[in-house]
């Protein structure tokens, strides 16, 4: 077997495009030629299986989607196609704890007409779906999909767009035949944001927390007549129908989380007093400033996804040109130097945050919600300068937010039974040349292929 | 029902161990104490253990490792509290609806906001932050302390302070709800008739969930639960005395008419707010035993205030009311000391009556006389030092204590006290707002939301 | 305590007065003539404090000022013993007279259409009925710029005295046209708009500013070749020319620090003969250079907020102090119009925060009588000027000092307002909570 092979058998190519077009993202070559095969064995390759357990120089087998054996000196089994990864690393698929991959808005978003009686607004334009099921909006074509692949995502913890109750959320693969078939496990949590209505009920963060207190307890008492009802329905009312109510109903029962979107620590505070309060399962996503919130964050139980978004990096204006003495500076050259080391002090909090989650014991991954895919590795690369070591960043991309979602029997480290959701780059991945070459999402071979920023094609030198 | 009592033990209990208060030692050595409720103390001490005044004397002795601030000179007063005002939280119209009884601005509590240290560089030390007044019967407003420098918003609040609500008369609800979305009230005949009907339907939720708390704890009950309604149970404990109503009003025909109202409804703890023509029905607000919460000065910046008389907190006062002037405004809330001595121009109100305005009668307004407004032993340690006599047009705070920590000195005052920075913001952004046109501070939200709609549309 | 006697004494004695004129008429009217001010403690403002001082007022100019002075037959005498007598107090920046209701669009009058209007006159439209006058003048707040405001050039404000019955009987000498330069930042935390949209729209305003002024040297150049035969009815350059030639002052509002740099650099580029800088707001960051421009200050208003979230909390207040101590002539403003009664306020907190009483005083007599060039009738207590002052008993800047006598160009004005006439009859409401 020939490298050759491999681009005979490729299902798909996708070109990402770096540098200075990170937005523009080329067409997808659908190509109809199935692989001759579902077994690969990757050869050479050094395998990271799982944070601080390595492999050098091993082979990785994976069959019918799944892996089925690790180490050096395996026998490659005939049927296999082999690739050839040498001086490559090898990782478990990465996990995102929250995203919009592969989510279509809404076909008919909601009108913007003004709304009559603005206090009580059709629950689509006060934001109030949460009977929404993910599923329902997914998209295989979505090019947000390939481009979280292309950074070896290959499952994402996906939310419906809406507003403070968009719906259920799903864990997906960002691979698959069908839209249906990308979905691991539906309807996972009550994805939820302190998002207002516009124009509408409710308008401000004031309606927004107390119609969630109002919708959950109300869903509790209507869950517990409908208990009443159901042990024997002779002279009793029959329950209304209610989807809204009944979507909180798993979550009372603590059978389902409420996943709450938390950028600011100002949201963190809120959600978690409504949790504290309320007592439901919740998972903390999209997480940007959390570092003055860890004690208490730790104390609810919340589980953690913290954001792979950062603010842009500031280079402190050194004043080159004007190397001014110190007594020769103006009033206005000391100020402006220390509102920038304010504002740096504070851009290193944000890069430092989850090392100080790491400090603090809390365990965490990692979400894209809003982060740009251009931006993400490179925010890793400024977290782990921040403090964060590489196991530790890897563990956040992998094994803990599998562990976190309860899926480290399938998903998380390079392991035969585990599903063969992988990703080779051509160095170690947080190396700041590292380039992926390729992801297995399910045992399906994605080969990511580079151009510079002319456009043209990376040749690949083949062995 | 148990659970969510429940829940709000958890809160409590969370409360305790999350938002945690910060309490000091410190004495205050030998100012000119302004006690506002046991006259004026010359060369006095105050001592200050656990954030409460234990000592109130003469050259009181203390242990070592105290903190003293030498007073001498100085002018000594009770922290100062603004019984009306919008800032520390994030969000204060829910200008959708006439009656949003159910939202509560301590959901949108803000300890970063600059304002509060602000404030404290002008002696106030504990404010009401506000629902705005888009709405008959707005939300529920929040206590809080400036304890300017906390990073959990939970630490604001003076727990255990009354439950308080705004109403809303006159010419801002009928304004955004009748002239803008053509929805009861458009008129202040709309306005009575919306309050009462809210306040009705809260009377009868009260009767229904009364029933069936009864019904439920007996043997064998099956019952359906009445319908939870978070806005009909605040009315209900309005009407049950749990909650004060803070009423945003400036006629007195509209006065008169919540009087009417409340006594219907068998409501006792009323406030009114603004009140810029409360002095015309001062003899009714004094019988109700309603008080008064008004403007030193501030008039015709609408036709419903258009007359006004400076003299409002004298009448006030003199007709027996009891009566703080506020702010509604993060500028004015930083001298509130000078809006205050105002009364003394207008009306030759005595100097312990003018301090009052913004000491002990606030107090009474949210219910918390018995914690705050006077320095007296046994009361939170919540003062504010002053270099000259702070009815003086001169004067300028300089110390801000709160619960026994300073909060404010301003001979080390900082340059720059944001707690958090924006890491997006350009470093020479100017955000000159003319303090002038935002007078109506109370319709904030409210009025951004609807320009953006006729912008929009 | 003694002041608590003093002030109890007054207020007896103001409803005394009321008692009287209630007696003599509904409305109580203004008093010309010849008065005495005796035995008060003359505060001139530009010649010293003079103890047991009088002032002579005849046909609306003080005669006289000092002690021994020889007083007219016919003089009504008052006596002042006990009772300071100040120049009335000059308000640099208001809207006073150009609104009534503030919130109703239809009682305001400072804000015409149009992005350059020059020729927009303030004076027009000034109310002299209006209610909030009076409540103004009897805090001892005599003369006040009434200025429009709006665009890029709204229009040409006026200095008023607050007594007469029509525009001309108040007017105060000075007219100048109002120029808003520029803004270069957001206009606030409302303000949306991109970075780049802040950038157009400035540089459009920049670009409209000097297309004006170009237009204007061209007008003034063919008016000038012509003695004004060649050139048509053409009001916004009329009114321009004026500034243009050096008759008319130009009052630029300029607040962030860049703005004002960026004001001061087009005023000395187009060589602007006499100019005003108004707001200043973050004049302390630049006061060396407005110092070096040699431009005096309308500072105001003194109570608000810091521009910025970083500044000091009490850099408003502080701000006229800053100027000052640059060598800066500052005048202050309320940019107020209903309670432009609180001038004194304003002046006592830039006083404590760095202006000194002394300087504070000057910044709202003195100072801005000459920055308007109306020092010969206005801001001080001497011979020949207009007998625009009051009479109170102790320090106007503190609240508890009550004005007891207000003349305006010699007129006697009565201490009443409505909301004096409010506290008469509600103070003990008949019929009280019965109506038996």
């Amino acid at each position: 077997m020939k490298n050759a092979c491999i681009n005979y058998v490729l299902k798909t190519v996708v070109f990402v495009l770096l540098g200075i077009f990170p937005g523009s993202l080329p067409a997808q070559i659908e190509r109809t030629l199935n692989p001759v095969s579902g077994t690969y064995a990757i050869t050479h390759v050094n395998i990271v299986q799982a944070p601080g357990r390595r492999v050098d120089r091993g082979t990785v087998v994976i069959k019918n989607g799944l892996i089925v054996a690790v180490g050096n000196d395996l026998k490659i089994p005939q049927d296999a196609i082999e690739v050839k990864a040498d001086s490559m690393f090898l990782y478990a698929g990465f996990i995102d704890g929250l995203s919009h991959a592969g989510v279509m808005k809404a076909k008919d978003s909601p009108s913007k007409e003004r709304i009559k009686d603005p206090g009580n607004p059709p629950a689509d334009r006060a934001g109030i779906m949460p009977q929404n099921d993910v599923r329902d909006f997914l998209n295989i074509g979505e090019k947000s999909i390939e481009s979280f692949r292309a950074l070896g995502f290959t499952t994402a913890h996906v939310v419906p767009y809406g507003g403070m109750l968009p719906g259920s959320s799903a864990i997906i693969s960002t691979g698959g035949k069908s839209a249906d078939g990308m979905v691991m496990l539906p309807q996972y949590a009550l994805y939820s944001e302190l998002a207002i209505a516009d124009r509408v009920y409710p308008s401000t963060v004031i309606g927004v927390m107390a119609k969630w207190r109002e919708l959950y307890k109300q869903a509790s008492l209507a869950k517990s007549y409908e208990s009443i009802y159901a042990s024997n329905r002779s002279g009793l009312v029959r329950p209304a129908e209610d989807r809204i109510l009944a979507a909180f109903y798993p979550v009372i029962d603590k059978r389902m989380p409420v996943l709450f979107k938390a950028e600011k620590v100002l949201d963190l505070h809120r959600v978690l007093a409504l949790q504290s309060e309320l007592g439901f399962p919740l998972i903390l996503g999209e997480v940007k400033e959390g570092w003055d919130v860890i004690t208490k964050i730790k104390s609810s139980g919340a589980k953690v996804f913290l954001s792979l978004d950062l603010p842009e990096e500031r280079k402190l204006e050194t004043g080159s040109e004007k190397q001014k003495e110190e007594n020769n500076k103006t009033a206005e050259d000391i100020e402006k130097t220390a509102l920038q080391k304010r504002r740096s002090d504070f851009i290193a909090l944000y890069e430092g945050q989850a090392y100080s989650f790491q400090s603090a014991g809390i365990p965490f991954g990692f979400s894209t919600l809003s982060a740009k895919p251009a931006d993400i590795v490179s925010n890793i690369r400024r977290m782990i300068k921040a403090g964060l070591t590489d196991d530790q960043a890897l563990a956040a991309l992998t094994v803990v937010p599998a562990k976190i979602l309860g899926l480290s029997d399938r998903l998380g480290t390079v392991d035969d039974g585990k599903i063969a959701n992988l990703v080779i780059s051509d160095k170690a991945y947080f190396n700041k040349d590292a380039k992926v070459r390729y992801v297995f999402v399910e045992g399906v071979l994605y080969e990511i292929e580079h151009r510079q920023d002319d456009g043209t094609r990376e040749v690949r030198k083949s062995e | 029902m148990k659970r969510i009592i429940g829940g709000l033990l958890l809160l409590l209990l969370s409360h305790l161990a999350l938002g945690q208060v910060e309490r000091g030692n410190i004495l205050i050595r030998g100012g000119t104490v302004l006690t506002v409720t046991n006259g004026t103390l010359e060369g006095t001490d105050i001592l200050v253990k656990d954030g409460k005044i234990t000592q109130i004397g003469k050259n009181l002795t203390i242990q070592a490792g105290i903190k003293v601030i030498e007073a001498d000179g100085m002018y000594v007063m009770p922290g100062i509290i603004d019984a009306h005002s919008h800032i520390g939280i994030d969000a204060l119209n829910e200008a959708t609806n006439p009656v949003t009884a159910e939202v509560f601005t301590g959901d949108a509590l803000n300890p970063f906001q600059i304002g509060l240290y602000r404030a404290l560089g002008g002696g106030v030390t504990t404010i009401h932050a506000m629902h705005g007044s888009a709405n008959a019967i707005g939300g529920q407003c929040e206590t809080i302390k400036l304890r300017y420098g906390v990073k959990d918003p939970e630490a604001l609040r003076m727990a255990g302070a009354p439950r308080t609500i705004k109403f809303a008369l006159g010419e801002n609800p009928t304004r955004i709800h009748g002239s803008w979305n053509s929805i009861v009230p458009r008129t202040r005949m709309g306005v009575e008739f919306v309050i009462r009907e809210a306040l009705s339907k809260g009377k009868e939720y009260n009767e229904e969930w009364g029933v069936y708390n009864k019904l439920k704890n007996q043997k064998g009950f099956r019952g359906k639960a009445p319908e939870y309604s978070a806005r009909l149970e605040t009315l209900g404990d309005i009407l049950n005395g749990n909650i004060i109503i803070h009423c945003h009003s400036y006629r007195a025909d509209e006065i008169y008419m919540l009087l009417k109202v409340c006594q219907d409804f068998g409501i006792k703890k009323l406030v009114f707010q603004h009140v810029n023509e409360g002095f015309k029905v001062a003899p009714e607000l004094a019988n109700f035993g309603a008080m008064a919460s008004v403007f030193a000065d501030r008039w015709a910046y609408k036709f419903e205030v258009y007359y006004s008389t400076a003299y409002n907190a004298a009448i006030l006062t003199k007709n027996g009311v009891t009566t703080s002037i506020n702010s509604d405004d993060p500028e004015l809330m930083r001298h509130l000391y000078h809006e205050a001595a105002k009364a003394e121009k207008y009306g030759a109100l005595s100097d312990d009556e003018a301090l009052a305005l913004i000491t002990l009668n606030p107090a009474k307004q949210l219910g918390i006389e018995s914690r705050v407004g006077s320095i007296e032993v046994g009361k939170e340690a919540d003062i504010a030092i002053f270099n000259g006599h702070p009815l003086s047009s001169y004067a300028i705070p300089m110390i801000t204590i709160v619960d026994g920590i300073i909060r404010f000195d301003r001979d080390k005052d900082p340059d720059d006290v944001r707690i958090y920075v924006d890491p997006n913001q350009e470093l020479d952004v100017s955000f000159k707002e003319s303090g002038y046109d935002n007078v109506d501070n109370c319709m904030k939200d409210a009025l951004q939301s609807f320009a953006d709609f006729f912008e929009t549309n | 305590m003694a002041k608590r006697i003093q002030s109890t004494i007054i207020i007896i004695t103001v409803l005394l007065c009321a008692f009287v004129f209630a007696l003599e008429a509904q409305n109580p009217k203004g008093k010309y003539g010849t008065f005495v001010l005796k035995n008060g403690t003359v505060q001139t403002v530009t010649r010293g404090v003079i103890q047991n001082g009088s002032v002579v007022i005849v046909n609306g100019k003080i005669t006289a000022v000092g002690t021994n002075l020889s007083i007219p037959a016919e003089a009504e005498e008052i006596d002042c013993t006990g009772q300071w007598i100040f120049p009335g107090m000059i308000d640099s920046g208001t809207r006073l007279g150009l609104t009534e209701v503030r919130s109703d669009s239809r009682t305001t009058d400072f804000n015409e259409i149009g992005d350059i209007i020059p020729q927009m006159k303030a004076l027009t439209a000034i109310n002299p009925n209006s209610v909030l006058i009076p409540v103004t003048r009897i805090n001892g707040v005599t003369t006040v710029l009434a200025a429009p405001e709006g665009d890029l050039i709204p229009g040409t404000a006026a200095l008023i005295n607050l007594y007469g019955y029509t525009p001309d009987q108040m007017f105060g000498g000075f007219e100048g046209l109002v120029l808003n330069f520029p803004k270069a930042g957001r206009e606030g935390l409302a303000d949306r708009r991109s970075e780049e949209d802040v950038k157009k729209a400035y540089d459009k305003a920049i670009a409209r500013l000097n297309e004006v002024w170009d237009m204007a040297v061209q007008y003034h150049l063919l008016d000038s070749a012509t003695k004004s035969k060649g050139v048509k009815y053409y009001p916004e350059m009329q009114a321009m020319m004026a500034v243009l030639r050096g008759e008319r002052s130009v009052m630029v509002e300029a607040n962030a620090a860049k703005d004002i740099q960026a004001a001061l650099q087009w005023i000395s580029a187009r060589k602007v003969k006499k100019v005003i800088l108004t707001g200043v707001s973050e004049g302390w960051r630049v006061a060396a250079e407005i110092k070096k421009a040699g431009i005096p200050v309308i500072v105001g208003p003194v109570l608000s907020l810091p521009d910025r979230e970083y500044d000091r909390y009490d850099r408003a207040y502080s701000n006229p102090g800053l100027l000052k101590k640059a060598g800066v002539k500052v005048a202050l403003r309320t940019k107020h119009a209903e309670n432009v009664r609180n001038l004194p306020y304003h002046a006592a907190f830039a006083a404590a925060y760095g202006l000194g009483k002394e300087e504070a005083l000057r910044s709202v007599t003195i100072v801005p009588a000459e920055i308007f060039g109306v020092a010969d009738r206005l801001g001080s207590i001497e011979v020949g000027k207009n007998a625009t002052l009051f009479v109170c008993d102790g320090d106007p800047f503190e609240t508890r000092t009550a004005i007891n006598l207000v003349f305006i160009d010699g007129w006697n004005v009565p201490m009443v307002s409505r909301q004096t006439q409010l506290y008469e009859e509600f103070l003990n409401r008949e019929p009280g909570l019965s109506k038996k």
